[in-house]
């Protein structure tokens, strides 16, 4: 009776769900081919494939192989990342205008980074990375530590002291770099987030990280459904809100490391996509995270093309393009009062 | 609801006396500030100097050299603080600083498009560097107007103007970085050293030019902040009384926007002070408007001579900009703010 | 529905407090299974504290919450939220999830972690929302809901547990008169139509009067008195709990005592 008439509406929802995955999944596929074949030169799609499967050693093969195939994996892989963490942030902190930038995340692993070249005369990007992740996880437990002591964690008050953590970490970055002008190029552009001149390496790296912390929040999303109740409420569900907390934090924290050890500190990726997210699939944190993962990649690897052309023929820093993306869209949400 | 519960001063000294040991601290603070560097001068000396008196070599070393670089240090720390004071009793939130509004990133953004515009091939400057802080102004200035646009109707809400403000700072920011990597490393490393805040880079003329536009400024906003809203009243019991709101909160922000930008153009990025000095004016002399504005301006200028005093302590030769040196401590003390505030408020 | 025994719960020697505020003071409360229980008391004398404690959301300094005679301090949260369920007062969630995502919500005390949703957790959605007669809002935003028909999407949500018990925060604080008496109807219907045990908070004394089997009056940390509602009005008594003069008549409509406060001098 009530179960039946309810079937067949659930169902349909669901398949047009299904619709949009593989919509998602087709834009995905458009916009890595993008990625592989534009740029400062244009390749075709025949070369391409020549040059992933059937590698002459030519010029061509080489630098698509070499250059562009790593930036072209490393960006959807760092943009399904940050998504996925935006996600499980803006419903830890019942926030939708909260990102792992606004926790100060993005801050802390450039510190890291920075504080491992300068002081410790890190050179391999590998070490780098490792110091990025180990960055991001550092804040993370520091951020939380201070929002739960100050007597729990509302909303506002993690965003608050993750921006302030931010600008703390960027002083003393501003601090070690203007010390040192010859690596300044350098570095500003990696701290504005990049996805050129990565070795495959990275991605390789990266990708066990992000799968664990994809498992943990997929593993988490009941806990992240109820969570966006009051905790009242959750609690009497029965969600154990410390320990759901702790792990999602942990899982934010991977995810976050990972992509920025790929990548530099990206920003505002983990803001816009869990919105485009949760527009299309709705509400339920399985969809809502499967949704940012693709979204995500989608619109890192799209900005990383944009990268190429903005101010050709120099390359801009991605992360400033997605900077100024996302801050436009935070404006926006703003003033349409939708956070 | 209000956040500025009156806090009761916990130094039990009538406001005046507190405003005076202040200035008694500040006088002394500018004075050791001139008088240290490679040859300590001695107090009495800088004073002679400064009243107009003293032997050549002093009044080189001192006029020259030294004070432009104090003076400066002292009208920009007191402008911004000046600035974050107008800030927090308008928005009633004490965590409100220029900083927050967009203000300095838009100025770095100015200063950067003025570079990018105004170089030739070589990458030298086409025009006068003196056209920077103006360049400087505007871009701040541009800024929190956008800001305000923005938020509209919104701006009444204290945390929702600071996202605003975080917002726009955002993008200014990236745009900067864009801009810097257009140009050449040296460029670049100016921008970074001149974003971060530095007062060593000042001469004479440029302090002239400084006081030029933050005297008439200050005067102005002095006066107008004689209409302030008590700290205490809400929006709708405000306009009962007369003050047309709306409009006597925007003249206020363009106000503070102006005495940052004045102050950023010359020295740099120092907005912390902007949040620290008004605070602590606040705990020394409670709600007591006249002591209040002084002593923030004072305590402002204290903080940046000092900052800028360690630096040159400390980290010499290296020179560490003063405003990150704000930030290593102003940082933690707003993370404190916000811990201690949350627990009043339960 | 069939008829079920519900849970009983007693509270034993109960002490909680905030730092150096007691706030329940050694309060002894059994809360007979099947029946609505009504806490009721001027503000801060921690009815709304205690129902909390019930349900563990706070833990107590001493004492116990004993369910079915089990110390529910033995119990994981997700079974205690099988067995009790809580409206909290003024609940929130995001304006635009929709009533169905949120009935939905009901369902995490049974949710395993390899099974995720089944048609057992559809079966009990579908027929919360029948029950509170939210069905035909199902694909509609919170935020567009009348206050009435919110409380009904919330109270949909704590059926959904498929609790026997179920405690309710000043469900009707913030509601009109219709819909404080639509949302009272409805828990006067679960009660007696499916035979869980009701404890509400309620601020309106006569409110409490007409649905209540059983009322309590809480004051200062402690229990004044509790009783049958008819036991419980007594002039002599109200006046001690409440700070208040009180007639006593009996409503008209449904035949219960009625309370009239006056101000004493």
């Amino acid at each position: 009776m009530a179960i039946a008439a309810a079937a067949p509406r659930i169902r349909s929802m669901e398949l047009s769900r299904g619709t949009i995955y593989a919509v998602l999944a087709g834009l995905l596929a458009l916009v890595w081919l993008a990625s592989m074949t534009l740029g400062y030169r244009l390749y075709s799609p025949a070369q391409v494939w020549a040059a992933l499967f059937a590698n002459d050693g030519s010029e061509t093969a080489t630098v698509l192989a070499g250059l562009r195939l790593p930036r072209a994996l490393i960006a959807p892989l760092a943009g399904a990342a940050l998504g996925m963490a935006g996600v499980m942030v803006q419903t830890l902190s019942r926030n939708r205008i909260a990102s792992p930038d606004t926790l100060g995340l993005n801050a802390g692993a450039s510190l890291a980074v920075v504080v491992a070249t300068i002081v410790f005369g890190v050179q391999s990007l590998v070490g780098l990375s490792l110091a990025a992740a180990f960055g991001a996880l550092v804040t993370s437990i520091v951020v939380f530590g201070v929002a739960a002591g100050a007597g729990g964690l509302s909303p506002l008050k993690i965003v608050l002291v993750g921006v302030i953590f931010a600008s703390l970490a960027h002083a003393i970055v501003e601090i070690i770099l203007t010390s040192n002008e010859a690596q300044l190029q350098q570095m500003l552009f990696w701290l504005s987030g990049a996805f050129v001149d990565r070795p495959i390496s990275l991605f390789y790296n990266g990708l066990p990280v992000v799968l664990i912390g994809t498992v943990a929040g997929f593993a988490l999303a009941p806990a992240f459904d109820a969570l966006q109740a009051d905790d009242s409420t959750a609690a009497s569900l029965g969600v154990p809100l410390t320990a759901v907390r702790a792990l999602a934090f942990l899982a934010v924290s991977l995810l976050t490391g990972a992509a920025v050890s790929m990548a530099g500190p990206v920003a505002f990726v983990g803001l816009v996509v869990p919105h485009i997210a949760r527009r299309l699939v709705g509400l339920r944190h399985r969809h809502q995270l499967a949704a940012a993962a693709l979204t995500g990649a989608i619109y890192a690897t799209t900005a990383d093309v944009a990268a190429r052309f903005v101010i050709y023929p120099v390359e801009a820093p991605v992360g400033a393009i997605t900077a100024v993306v996302g801050a436009v869209a935070l404006l926006v949400l703003l003033m349409r009062r939708l956070a | 609801m209000t956040d500025m519960a009156a806090s009761p001063s916990p130094v039990h000294l009538r406001p005046g006396v507190v405003t005076a040991v202040v200035l008694a601290i500040f006088a002394l603070l500018f004075l050791a500030g001139i008088g240290f560097g490679s040859t300590w001068i001695p107090l009495e000396t800088v004073a002679q100097v400064l009243l107009g008196g003293g032997e050549k070599t002093s009044r080189l070393v001192v006029l020259q050299l030294r004070l432009p670089r104090v003076a400066a240090a002292a009208i920009a720390g007191g402008a911004i603080a000046f600035a974050g004071y107008l800030l927090q009793r308008i928005t009633r939130n004490e965590l409100a600083s220029p900083g927050v509004l967009g203000v300095v990133d838009g100025a770095a953004l100015g200063v950067v498009l003025f570079m990018a515009i105004f170089s030739n091939d070589t990458n030298s400057l086409v025009v006068s560097v003196a056209w920077q802080p103006l360049a400087a102004a505007l871009g701040a200035i541009a800024a929190v107007s956008l800001v305000f646009i923005l938020s509209g109707r919104q701006a009444s809400s204290a945390i929702r103007l600071l996202l605003f403000g975080i917002a726009v700072a955002a993008a200014c920011k990236a745009l900067t970085t864009i801009f810097m990597l257009v140009g050449p490393v040296y460029q670049a490393a100016q921008a970074a050293r001149w974003l971060a805040g530095a007062v060593n880079t000042i001469n004479a003329t440029e302090i002239q030019l400084m006081l030029a536009v933050l005297i008439p400024t200050g005067i102005v906003a002095a006066i107008a902040a004689r209409h302030l809203p008590p700290a205490d009243l809400d929006d709708t019991s405000s306009r009962s009384i007369g003050l047309n709101l709306p409009l006597y909160r925007v003249f206020i922000f363009f106000l503070a926007a102006l005495l940052t930008a004045g102050a950023v153009a010359f020295a740099g990025g120092v907005s912390f002070i902007g949040l620290m000095a008004p605070h602590l004016a606040r705990l020394l002399v409670g709600r007591a408007r006249l002591a209040g504005i002084l002593t923030s301006i004072l305590l402002g200028a204290i903080i940046l001579i000092g900052a800028d005093l360690l630096i040159r302590v400390a980290f010499a030769p290296l020179e560490v900009p003063a405003g990150t040196v704000t930030a290593v401590i102003g940082a933690p003390y707003f993370l404190y703010l916000l811990m201690r505030k949350d627990n009043t408020n339960g | 529905m069939d008829d079920m025994l519900a849970s009983r719960i007693e509270v034993k020697n109960l002490t909680l407090s905030y730092g150096q505020d007691v706030i329940l003071d050694a309060l002894s409360l059994p809360i007979p299974s099947g029946r609505i229980t009504v806490l009721a008391g001027p503000n801060g004398c921690g009815k709304s504290t205690l129902l909390r404690a019930i349900r563990r959301l706070h833990a107590p300094q001493s004492g116990q919450v004993l369910l079915d005679a089990l110390d529910i301090s033995r119990l994981t949260g997700k079974e205690l939220g099988r067995r009790i369920g809580l409206l909290a007062q003024s609940p929130t969630a995001p304006q635009d999830m929709s009533v169905e995502e949120l009935v939905r919500l009901g369902r995490y005390p049974h949710q395993a972690m390899l099974q995720p949703w089944s048609p057992r957790d559809d079966a009990a959605v579908a027929a919360a929302m029948a029950g509170t007669g939210v069905e035909p809002l199902r694909h509609r935003r919170i935020g567009s809901l009348s206050g009435g028909q919110l409380q009904r999407a919330w109270i949909a949500m704590v059926l959904a547990q498929e609790t026997d018990i179920i405690c309710l925060d000043e469900p009707v604080n913030h509601l009109d008169m219709a819909h404080q008496l639509e949302c009272l109807e409805l828990v006067s219907r679960l009660n007696k139509d499916q035979g869980r045990t009701i404890v509400l908070v309620l601020h309106d004394l006569n409110l409490a009067a007409r649905y209540a089997d059983q009322l309590v009056f809480v004051s200062g940390g402690k229990i004044r008195d509790s009783g049958p509602v008819e036991a419980m009005m007594r002039s002599e008594l109200i006046a001690e709990v409440f700070n208040i003069g009180a007639r006593i008549i009996t409503d008209p409509v449904h035949q219960r005592p009625m309370c009239i406060p006056f101000r004493r001098q």
